[in-house]
């Protein structure tokens, strides 16, 4: 196998909720105490993204898959692991080091109405990075390459002197691609690049992301929400639950054989076309808060199969005979 | 049905908004009935006036918006001309409505008990002891546990599932003949959405409400509906039976929305896109509101706008489907 393009490793993500020094303390029974608290938005997940692949991330409100995709980013700092790219760390550096690879690594956003800029041009917009990364280009050369990208996205080089608020929501989707396209990335983070838009619009919208794909050889980490979109698009799945992946698999593999009962549960509830009432899983409970950690399987509390020893252990990625790499005891045992 | 008149019956509704530069038509020639205990989807894209078309049921348009002609016919009374006054003992009691966002619908300074009784008393002379005991019996229905405890809680101390329940609940307190419900579930995970839709399918189907569901998933309204509309730029363009128009829709555009959805697609192919946009209410083209974006559009198309053929039990708007119709029957005539 070849060495992945990025790969995550051991990554931690804690957000301290306690405050300072000060807000900690607290005078109790005639003793100071301290006291401690975080949101522990991901809990060790390791991840390998292979060049020319679309990795899909999914999972609820709350299990952390943005803050995969904003870590991989370097938007946020992991509490612990690493992020490599391309063979090399990137997690740890500063300045002028990490320039190299923010230009190789672009990232699209779900909101189309809040990630442009509304005092600026699309001009100005699509412009701004190409400057910023290759001041070496000319302005007949930046201005050249600004109408290849919005060429290459549906957009008419005409409107770039029209600013973001006169565009509807795919255009302006559209727009971000571009420019995330603008300086030739290898590698895109799209986090929810299609929620915020219409049903027939996020199909415009995904098919431009694939076409980019094709002609431009990009690699995708994409995180998403919606399994249906998941299916068509991505080639890999990581199945996230309370910042644990909790399985990964093909695309196919997972969709035709999910074995994690969180996975079944997930993809049983999306509602199908030829269904005459609603026909899912019913799990116990709600998703638990990720500042207070259950023990053992994360999943263990709305689990249908949980044991003693799910109640105690943490379950790891354990690849099965399907070709799926799941992480839960009642699968490795044979229960499941 | 026992009596032909349905319990709810739209005619002719026409919307507008006067804004400066003259008024923008909003909803044009709306007809449509609900029968008792009958759930129908109402569904489009943003934009389309599906929320416009709930709100007006209540009568509810907030100025500058205003009922420009046609009836909206309530056990044979017309809300449209109704008082104020008049309304008020409808709202809320004989019919009520569900709102999509349940952080916005609950007020966040009332304990749910608070706001229950009140909504009660507002209806019924009865003491606050009686409307306590009706809102534990409603949160029961909605499977709320422990609901006696519920009742002094705040709305944030809830889960975004349980408010949604919560709003239900209050839905259902005074046993209306009809909910209306505008994308109960779109704020919601989806193990947590399927969840409420079969909560909701099942307390609609006990109690005999009609249900109105607005919504622009497909899915939800294959599983939940007995029939739908679809509407397009402030028009009904297809109405029917569910089945029927989700196995084989009629218009153009309800074809595209069916197409244009990934599990429609082949895994990794592209995906049926219809071009372009809904067009803004300010430039509505002539004739087919859907003729700009249309495979099929014609002359006859961009300058006037369809009546309704029937086909099966199918009501469309489109040339296209009565001259294929047109062409059929005079294919049997030549034929006999």
């Amino acid at each position: 196998m070849t060495s992945p393009l990025v790969e995550i490793r051991g990554l931690e993500k804690r957000f301290d909720l306690s405050g300072s020094l000060l807000e900690q303390i607290t005078f109790k029974n005639g003793r100071f105490q301290r006291k401690q608290e975080a949101v522990h938005a991901i809990n060790g997940v390791d991840l390998q993204v292979q060049k020319g692949e679309a990795l899909c991330v999914v999972g609820e409100s709350g299990c952390g898959k943005s803050t995969v995709a904003r870590t991989v980013m370097g938007l946020l700092s992991p509490s612990a692991g690493e992020v490599h790219y391309g063979g090399s760390r990137i997690d740890n550096l500063k300045g002028r080091d990490v320039l190299p690879y923010r230009r190789k690594m672009q990232m699209i956003f779900q909101n189309p109405y809040a990630s442009l800029n509304p005092r600026m041009t699309i001009q100005q917009t699509l412009e701004e990075p190409i400057h910023f990364h290759r001041p070496e280009l000319a302005r007949s050369e930046v201005r050249e390459k600004v109408q290849e990208v919005m060429q290459s996205v549906g957009i008419d080089p005409d409107w770039g002197s029209r600013f973001g608020h006169e565009f509807s929501g795919g255009q302006r989707q559209r727009i971000a691609i571009a420019r995330a396209l603008a300086v030739d990335p290898e590698f895109i983070v799209a986090d929810e690049p299609i929620s915020a838009l219409d049903v027939s619009i996020q199909a415009q919208v995904l098919n431009l992301l694939m076409e980019a794909q094709e002609t431009r050889n990009l690699t995708y980490l994409f995180i998403t929400h919606d399994l249906a979109v998941v299916e068509h698009f991505g080639t890999r799945v990581a199945v996230m639950y309370l910042g644990r992946v909790c399985e990964l698999a093909d695309t196919k593999t997972l969709f035709a054989e999910p074995r994690h009962p969180y996975t079944q549960a997930l993809l049983s509830a999306i509602p199908k076309l030829e269904d005459d009432r609603p026909n899912y899983i019913r799990l116990q409970g709600e998703v638990p808060t990720p500042v207070n950690l259950p023990s053992g399987c994360v999943f263990h509390g709305r689990c249908p199969y949980a044991n003693e020893r799910c109640r105690q252990e943490i379950p790891q990625l354990i690849a099965t005979d399907g070709g799926a790499q799941v992480a839960c005891h009642a699968v490795e045992e044979g229960r499941l | 049905m026992e009596n032909n008149t349905p319990l709810l019956e739209v005619k002719d509704l026409d919307v507008r908004f006067a804004v400066r530069g003259g008024d923008l038509t909003a909803l044009r020639g709306i007809s449509f009935s609900l029968d008792k205990g009958e759930r129908l989807g109402l569904v489009g894209e943003s934009g389309a006036g599906k929320s416009v078309a709930a709100f007006s049921i209540l009568n509810l348009i907030a100025r500058p918006g205003y009922i420009a002609g046609g009836q909206i016919l309530f056990e044979g009374r017309d809300l449209a001309a109704m008082s104020e006054r008049e309304l008020r003992k409808i709202r809320g009691n004989r019919i009520a409505m569900i709102f999509q966002d349940p952080m916005m619908t609950l007020n966040p300074v009332l304990s749910i008990g608070t706001q229950m009784v009140e909504a009660i008393k507002a209806h019924r002379r009865i003491s606050t002891k009686a409307a306590r005991d009706i809102a534990v019996g409603k949160l029961r229905k909605v499977q709320i546990p422990s609901p006696e405890k519920r009742l002094d809680q705040y709305p944030h101390e809830l889960s975004g599932g349980m408010r949604q329940r919560v709003i239900i609940a209050i839905a259902l307190l005074l046993d209306p003949e009809i909910i209306v419900a505008d994308e109960p579930t779109t704020a919601l995970d989806v193990t947590i959405q399927a969840e409420i839709m079969a909560l909701l399918l099942d307390l609609c189907e006990q109690e005999n409400v009609a249900l109105m569901l607005i919504t622009h998933d497909l899915g939800v309204v294959s599983q939940v509906t007995q029939r739908m509309l679809v509407m397009y730029s402030g028009r009904i363009i297809e109405q029917g039976p569910t089945r029927e128009i989700i196995n084989d829709a009629q218009h153009p555009y309800t074809q595209g929305l069916i197409n244009a959805l990934p599990q429609m697609g082949e895994p990794g192919a592209r995906l049926f896109q219809i071009p372009g946009s809904m067009p803004s209410l300010k430039n509505v083209p002539t004739g087919c509101p859907f003729h700009p974006r249309c495979d099929f559009a014609t002359d006859q198309c961009r300058q006037t706008m369809p009546e309704y053929v029937r086909s099966g039990n199918v009501d469309v708007a489109c040339y296209e489907v009565s001259n294929l119709i047109e062409q059929e029957k005079n294919m049997q005539e030549a034929g006999s």
